[in-house]
């Protein structure tokens, strides 16, 4: 008797929680995008701000909670004795912390809508800085990252939307920087071992379109 | 005369009244777009080519490239010592499109890369070979209008505005900031049967 009123238990759960996954939360959901990104207050002395480009796919694990799973490639010049370039790959956590009011509820016709956002994640990056006079002159090295910061969707459509994110990344390993004396034009690459943090403040503008649903499938 | 006018014009009517552009529209084309680059001054021609696919009634996605047409004399150009000899870019983005059925106003925002060579004599200097490309992140915006006509065919008109630097440069670094036009007659067709 018990092992039938456990198996009821469990299949009415099972419905609960199926219709809870397949009419209400969007989990599971899959997005794909592309980005551009601007970096600017680079930790490097002299260095302008830099211009990016970059994809990303999104899994929605709940209706509240997102994850951004992103690459970039970013550039930047250093006055005009070197230029920088940064590799990064990492994910993004996503939470939506208004996301229970009726504003975001969609009855009746779609209609465009924000929906903010606060990310915090982190990534791998590689970064490399190069004279600008003698190609062979380079610092490079490899390090790891956290950042976080604010966003918004723009839902423009039920499977489309547009975001813009404000983010500052922290770099937790060897910092690379250069020395240029401006007397003579030499360079050096100056590699400290060990943590530094040294990071960058990067606003993201991102197209994205929902292109699978991996789990939770609506019933008709 | 008259009454054949009078005759054949509802049938006019009922292909105005016909919506080629829908979902699963594929279309593409190839063009020559003329382009002013203001931060040299240049004025060069492109080969622009694009592939565009509808996903729903206002959202498109869209992969596209411009070649600099080789050997292209620059025109109304005031310093071609220091213009790349080469310049090509290629864009992936989405498209938001609005207006009438057949006659759309169309808007692209595309991220992507642009790859400049730089002419062996720079700006009177001589480049060694491992400066000659220089690759870097680039976006794309585009407005502009499409007619379409017929069950394969449309025209459009687009305004391009790109940016985007040479940075692997022996010297400053080259802005690569553009405006142009792509227009022409564009093929397109469906790939799904609507219910």
């Amino acid at each position: 008797m018990k092992g039938l009123l456990f198996f009821i238990l469990l299949a009415v759960s099972a419905q609960v929680f199926g219709q809870i996954g397949g009419k209400i939360t969007p989990a599971g959901m899959l997005s794909l995008g592309a980005r551009s990104t601007l970096s600017l207050f680079n930790d490097e002395k002299n260095e302008m701000p830099g211009t990016g480009v970059g994809g990303q796919f999104r899994l929605r694990f709940s209706d509240a909670v997102n994850t951004d799973w992103f690459f970039d490639y970013i550039t930047s010049d250093i006055l005009n004795y070197a230029f920088r370039t940064d590799y990064h790959i990492g994910w993004s956590v996503l939470f939506y912390p208004i996301n229970q009011l009726d504003y975001f509820r969609q009855e009746g016709g779609f209609k465009p809508k924000f929906r903010p956002y606060i990310l915090a994640g982190h990534c791998f990056d590689y970064s490399r800085i190069e004279s600008k006079a003698d190609a062979t002159l380079y610092g490079e090295r490899w390090s790891s990252a956290v950042q976080a910061g604010l966003g918004s969707h723009l839902e423009l459509s039920p499977r489309f939307d547009i975001s813009l994110t404000g983010q500052y990344m922290i770099h937790l390993g060897t910092h690379l920087e250069t020395e240029y004396n401006f007397g003579t034009g030499e360079i050096t690459f100056l590699k400290e071992p060990g943590g530094s943090l040294a990071g960058h403040l990067l606003i993201t503008l991102s197209l994205n379109y929902k292109i699978a649903k991996l789990w939770g499938r609506t019933k008709k | 005369m008259a009454l054949l006018f009078v005759l054949t014009l509802p049938l006019y009517w009922a292909q105005e009244r016909t919506s080629y552009f829908q979902p699963s529209l594929l279309r593409a084309s190839a063009t020559i777009a003329p382009t002013r680059f203001y931060g040299q001054n240049t004025t060069v021609a492109f080969i622009n080519g694009f592939v565009e696919y509808i996903l729903e009634d206002k959202i498109s996605v869209r992969g596209e490239g411009f070649v600099m047409v080789p050997n292209t004399p620059m025109v109304m150009t005031s310093t071609p010592e220091v213009f790349p000899r080469n310049c090509n870019s290629w864009y992936a983005g989405f498209g938001y499109h609005i207006g009438k059925k057949n006659w759309k106003m169309d808007l692209h925002a595309e991220p992507g890369i642009l790859a400049a060579e730089l002419a062996k004599n720079y700006n009177q200097y001589n480049v060694p070979d491992s400066y000659q490309w220089s690759v870097n992140p680039s976006y794309l915006i585009k407005i502009g209008t499409s007619y379409y006509f017929s069950k394969v065919c449309h025209f459009f008109a687009e305004l391009n505005y790109s940016d985007a630097w040479a940075r692997k440069m022996p010297y400053t670094s080259l802005s690569m900031k553009q405006y142009g036009i792509s227009a022409g007659l564009g093929f397109h067709l469906v790939t799904k049967k609507t219910p």
